[in-house]
C-alpha cells in the first residue's frame, strides 16, 4: 500500500522535475504536501508540509536538499565522486538514500564495492530525520517523536505504552 | 620421615608431579601472544553528535531479547533524571543496552546523549577470566555468552573495565550473567546488524567492517575537524573494541573512563601467569633440595657441620 | 568441661579405657568418653554454646533463605560490586588465614624442624579447615553452585587465573586431608592407613607449597583483572601476587598463634603438657617467621608503590587509610613482633598476632571490597549478608572445636 502511493509520489516529484527543466518557476516551490510513508512502521505517515517549510527556508532548496539535478551536489563528500551530479530528475531522498538500508544483501553489495563513502551514506530513515530533527533541534521547532508522527499500536507496543509509571521516589525494583 | 628412603622419594616425587600436571599443564600455553581481533570482523560507529536521546534502540532491545518489561515506558524521558548510589543508569538485568544524558551548558544542540552496551572487546576481560569458557568471541566480532556452563561466580563482571555484565540475582534456579550480545543469534550471524543499530531513527550507528569503521570515523573527523574530538573511542583502548565512539565533547565528560589504557586486561595479568609454570617446574626440584639439605644428616648420608637451626633443646 | 576435669574425668586419649583393656568405641570415641547425657549437660553449661543458638536461630533460617529466594535476596544484588562478604570475607581473608598448613607441614616434614612438631598438626588443621569453609563460603556466593565442578570436567577454561584457583584449592584440599589423615587414623585405629600416609608425607608437602604459592598469588592476581576498579595503591599488576603470598604467609602464622592462643585458654583440657610446655617457645619460632614475612611484605608493598609511581596518591584521603592499613596491619605487628622476640615474650607475640590477623582481613577487604571501585561509591553489604557470614564462620569454629576435642591434633595419642 504504502510502495503504492509513494509511486504515485514519485510520478508527481518526477514531473515536477520535468517542469523544473522546462525552466518553469514550479519548481523552485514544490509540492506543498508531501505524505512521507514509505518508512511508517511503529508511526503513522507524516504529513509534510513542504510550502511552510519552503517559507522557513526562504526558498532557498539547498538548505534541505543537498543537490539539484544536473548540478553538482552540495555535499563535499559526494561532490568527490559525483562532480557532475545526478542525472534524471533526483529529488527525493529515497533516490540515493536507500529504504532497506541494513538488510543483509545492502550491506553485502555495500561490502563487495567497498566504497567507503557509500557505508558512510545514511538510508532513508536516517537521512529524513538527520535533515529534519537536527534544523528542528536547532531551531527550536517541534522535536518530539510524536509532534510529526503519532505512534500507531506497533509503536505503542514496542515502546511498552501500556506501563504506567510508578509514582518518582518508590523504589524501581532491580538495579 | 626419619625412614627416608629413594622408594619413598620416588612415590612423593610422583605425587607431586601428578598434583602439577593435573593442575598446571594447559596454563601456560595460553598465556602468551595477544589477540588483535578477528580480520573481517564487524563492528559498529557510534557518532554522539546525532544522537536525540529517543531510547528508540532501548525499545529495541527490550523486543530482540524478550527481555522482561521495564518499569517506566521507553518514551518516558524521565529515566535521564534517574541516579541510584549517585551514578547514572547502567547496563542491568532487564536492560542491555541505556542511553544516559549529560547536559552542556553552550552547545548548540543541548545536551549530549550517550548510548551504552557491551564494547565487544577485541580481548574481552570477561572472557579471559572466565574459568569454564562460557564467553566466545566470534569471528563477526560479537562476544557472545553461554549460559548453560556459567557456574555464576561473576569473575567477569569484576574484570569488565566498562562495568557492562549483569547478573540475574533475583534468580533462584537459574541465574546467568545478562549481557549485549549483539544480537548474535538472531542478526549478527545472518549479516544484520544488531536490532539497536537499525531501530535508530537518527543512525547514530553505522554498522561495518571494524576496520572500514575506523577509517570512516577518522574521515568524518578529517572533514569536520571543528567538530569532533579527535578521537575514536574503543579503537585502541583496551586493545580495541568492536563498538565505537566519536564525540564533540570530550569523552570524560560523558563518563567514559579515558584512563584505561590501551593494553588489553588480560596484560595486567600475565605477569602472574608467566610465573605459573616455573612455579611449577622449579619449586619441586628447590624444595625437595632443601629437603634433601636439611636432612642430610638424618637420612643417613653423612653431615660433618652439625645442624645451626636449632636454637633450643627439644623438651 | 573444665569442672569434669577437676573432678578427675579424663577424656578419651588412646583407644583404651582406663582398664587398659576395653576398646573405646567410636561413639564413645565421639561423646569424649562421656556419657549422652554427661555431654549435654557440660555443653549446656558452655556460654559460647549459647551465643551459637542465637546465631543459628537467626542465621540459619537466612542461610535457607539464600538458597529458597536467591542472592537477590540476601545481598543488594549489586552489578557493580559482584564480590560482597561472601568472598571478601570467606575467601579472600580465610585462604590466607590458612597458609599456616603448608608453612608448618614445610617447617616439619621439609626442613626438618622436628622442634615444631607439638604444633604442625594444628597448623595443617588451621589449613584444612580454613580452606573447606572458603569453600562453603563460595558455595554460598555462586549463583549456581550446584555447578562447582564445571571448571574441572564440563566446560574448561584453563587461561583464567580462577581456574588455577579453582584446581590449586581442590587438589590442596585434597592435599591437607592427606596430610592429616594420620590425626584421623590414630584416632580411629587404622595404623596401616597410618603409616602408607606418612610415605607420601614429603610428596605432599612439596606439593602443598607449589599449590599454596600458585593459589595464594594467584587469589591477588584475580584482581589484576581490574586494574581501574582496585585503587592504586592496593593495586599493582607486578606485584599484587606477591604482595598476597607473602602477606599469606605471616597471615597464616599469626592466625596459627592467635588459634593457640585461643585453644590454650579455653581448651586447656585438650591440650597435652608437650603442646602447653612447648607452646610459648614455638609463638616466638613462629613470630619470627612471621616478623621475617612482615618486613619482605613492607619492604616490597614500598617497592610496588615506587615501581607504579603511586606516591601522589598517598596524601589523599585514601593514601591515609592506606597508611593506616599499613600502620596497624604491618609495621605495628612488626614491631611487636621483633619486641617480642627481643624480650623473649610469647604474650607480646600474641597481641602482635592478633593484630596482624586484623591486619589482613583489613587488607583484603579494602581490596576486594571497601577501595574497590574507589571511582565510584561504597557499598555497604545488606544485613543478610553479614548474617550469613556470622553464621557460616560460626559452623567453622564448631567445626574447628569439635575435631580439636576428638583428634590428636593438641595431644598425643597414646597407641
Amino acid at each position: 500500500m504504502g510502495l503504492s502511493r509513494v509511486k504515485s509520489f514519485m510520478i508527481l516529484i518526477g514531473s515536477l522535475g520535468f517542469l523544473a527543466g522546462a525552466g518553469n518557476g514550479l519548481a523552485e516551490t514544490g509540492p506543498d504536501t508531501v505524505v512521507l510513508d514509505s518508512l511508517a512502521e511503529f508511526y503513522e505517515p507524516v504529513q509534510f508540509n513542504h510550502a511552510v517549510h519552503v517559507d522557513l527556508a526562504e526558498g532557498k532548496c539547498a538548505k534541505c536538499h543537498h543537490h539539484t539535478t544536473g548540478a553538482a551536489p552540495l555535499e563535499p563528500r559526494c561532490l568527490e565522486c559525483h562532480k557532475g551530479g545526478s542525472d534524471g530528475g533526483v529529488y527525493a531522498c529515497r533516490d540515493c538514500h536507500p529504504l532497506k538500508r541494513f538488510e543483509a544483501d545492502y550491506l553485502a553489495a555495500l561490502d563487495g564495492d567497498r566504497q567507503r563513502f557509500h557505508l558512510d551514506k545514511p538510508g532513508l530513515k536516517g537521512a529524513l530525520h538527520r535533515n529534519c530533527l537536527t534544523c528542528h533541534v536547532e531551531n527550536g521547532g517541534p522535536a518530539g517523536c510524536q509532534d510529526c508522527h503519532a505512534r500507531n499500536a506497533k509503536g505503542d507496543a514496542l515502546f511498552r505504552a501500556d506501563i504506567v509509571a510508578p509514582p518518582p521516589g518508590q523504589p524501581t525494583g532491580g538495579h | 620421615m626419619k625412614n627416608f628412603n629413594r622408594r619413598n622419594f620416588l612415590k612423593g616425587g610422583l605425587a607431586t608431579g601428578l598434583a602439577a600436571a593435573a593442575t598446571g599443564a594447559p596454563k601456560p600455553a595460553a598465556a602468551s601472544g595477544t589477540f588483535g581481533g578477528y580480520p573481517n570482523s564487524m563492528g559498529v560507529l557510534v557518532d554522539f553528535t546525532r544522537c536525540v536521546g529517543c531510547r528508540s534502540c532501548e525499545a529495541a532491545c527490550n523486543k530482540e531479547q524478550g527481555l522482561p518489561a521495564p518499569d517506566k515506558p521507553f518514551d518516558d524521558l524521565s529515566v535521564f533524571e534517574e541516579r541510584e548510589n549517585g551514578q547514572q543508569r547502567r547496563t542491568s538485568e532487564r536492560a542491555y543496552t541505556v542511553v544516559n544524558r549529560y547536559d552542556q551548558t553552550d552547545r548548540k544542540s543541548g545536551p549530549v546523549f550517550r548510548k551504552f552496551q557491551c564494547n565487544h572487546c577485541n580481548e574481552p576481560a570477561c572472557l579471559t577470566s572466565c574459568f569454564v569458557n562460557a564467553y566466545t568471541k566470534t569471528p563477526e566480532g560479537a562476544v557472545a555468552y553461554n549460559s548453560k556452563v556459567c557456574v555464576g561466580c561473576r569473575t567477569c563482571m569484576v574484570a569488565c573495565p566498562f562495568y557492562v555484565p549483569a547478573y540475574s540475582y533475583s534468580s533462584v534456579i537459574n541465574p546467568v550473567v545478562k549481557k549485549c550480545v549483539m544480537c548474535y543469534d538472531t542478526r549478527l550471524k545472518f549479516g544484520r546488524p544488531p536490532a539497536c543499530v537499525e531501530a535508530c531513527p537518527q543512525e547514530v550507528m553505522t554498522f561495518g567492517h571494524r576496520d572500514d569503521l575506523i577509517n570512516l570515523g577518522h574521515e568524518r573527523i578529517r572533514n569536520n575537524p571543528d567538530k569532533y574530538v579527535d578521537h575514536i573511542y574503543g579503537e585502541k583502548e583496551v586493545g580495541g573494541t568492536a563498538w565505537m565512539y566519536m564525540s564533540d565533547v570530550p569523552f570524560e565528560q560523558l563518563g567514559f573512563n579515558t584512563n584505561l589504557g590501551n593494553e588489553p586486561i588480560i596484560s595486567y595479568v600475565k605477569d602472574f601467569l608467566t610465573i605459573v609454570p616455573m612455579v611449577l617446574t622449579i619449586w619441586p626440584a628447590l624444595f625437595t633440595g632443601f629437603y634433601l639439605l636439611a636432612n642430610r644428616k638424618k637420612a643417613g648420608v653423612g653431615a660433618e657441620k652439625p645442624e645451626p637451626k636449632q636454637e633450643e633443646k627439644k623438651s | 568441661m573444665n569442672k569434669l576435669i577437676k573432678q578427675g574425668f579424663a577424656p578419651v586419649n588412646s583407644h583404651f579405657k582406663a582398664d587398659g583393656r576395653t576398646r573405646w568405641s567410636v561413639k564413645e570415641k565421639l561423646f569424649l568418653g562421656l556419657t549422652p547425657g554427661e555431654y549435654l549437660a557440660q555443653a549446656l553449661r558452655n556460654p559460647f554454646n549459647w551465643l551459637l543458638v542465637v546465631i543459628y536461630a537467626v542465621g540459619l533460617p537466612i542461610l535457607f533463605g539464600r538458597f529458597i529466594f536467591g542472592l537477590g535476596w540476601v545481598t543488594h544484588s549489586s552489578y557493580d560490586y559482584p564480590w560482597g562478604l561472601f568472598l571478601g570475607w570467606g575467601l579472600f581473608t580465610m585462604v590466607p588465614l590458612s597458609a599456616s598448613g603448608f608453612m608448618m607441614g614445610t617447617t616439619v616434614e621439609l626442613f626438618g624442624r622436628d622442634d615444631f612438631k607439638p604444633i604442625e598438626r594444628l597448623g595443617l588443621l588451621n589449613g584444612l579447615l580454613g580452606y573447606l569453609f572458603a569453600v562453603v563460603f563460595l558455595q554460598v556466593d555462586l549463583g549456581q553452585p550446584w555447578r562447582l565442578i564445571y571448571p574441572m570436567f564440563v566446560s574448561l577454561g584453563p587461561a583464567a587465573v580462577l581456574f588455577l584457583v579453582a584446581w590449586h584449592v581442590a587438589t590442596y584440599l585434597s592435599c591437607q586431608v592427606a596430610e592429616l589423615v594420620p590425626a584421623f587414623a590414630e584416632w580411629m585405629g587404622m595404623p596401616r592407613t597410618k603409616k602408607f600416609v606418612k610415605s607420601l608425607v614429603l610428596g605432599l608437602t612439596v606439593a602443598g607449597i607449589i599449590l599454596s604459592t600458585l593459589h595464594q598469588g594467584a587469589l591477588g592476581a584475580l584482581f589484576t583483572y581490574a586494574p581501574g576498579k582496585v585503587h592504586p595503591l592496593w593495586y599493582s599488576a607486578p606485584f599484587q601476587w606477591f604482595h598476597f603470598i607473602c602477606s599469606a604467609i605471616f597471615a597464616g602464622l599469626s592466625m596459627l598463634i592467635v588459634v593457640s592462643t585461643i585453644t590454650k585458654w579455653s581448651m586447656r583440657w585438650r591440650c597435652d603438657d608437650k603442646f602447653l610446655d612447648n607452646l610459648d617457645r614455638l609463638t616466638l619460632g613462629i613470630a619470627k617467621g612471621a616478623a621475617l614475612a612482615l618486613i619482605t611484605y613492607l619492604v616490597i608493598k614500598v617497592i610496588a608503590i615506587a615501581h607504579d609511581g603511586d606516591w601522589r596518591y598517598l596524601v589523599t584521603g585514601w593514601g591515609q587509610w592506606f597508611i593506616l592499613e599499613i600502620t596497624v596491619g604491618v609495621l605495628a605487628p612488626l614491631v611487636l613482633f621483633t619486641m617480642a622476640i627481643r624480650h623473649q615474650s610469647a604474650q607480646l607475640a600474641r597481641v602482635a598476632a592478633f593484630i596482624a590477623v586484623f591486619g589482613i582481613a583489613l587488607n583484603r577487604l579494602n581490596t576486594a571490597l571497601i577501595a574497590f571501585n574507589w571511582n565510584l561509591y561504597r557499598e555497604i553489604p545488606h544485613w543478610r549478608e553479614v548474617v550469613i557470614v556470622i553464621t557460616v564462620y560460626s559452623t567453622y569454629l564448631v567445626v574447628y572445636r569439635a575435631v580439636l576435642a576428638r583428634m590428636p591434633i593438641l595431644f598425643r595419642w597414646k597407641e
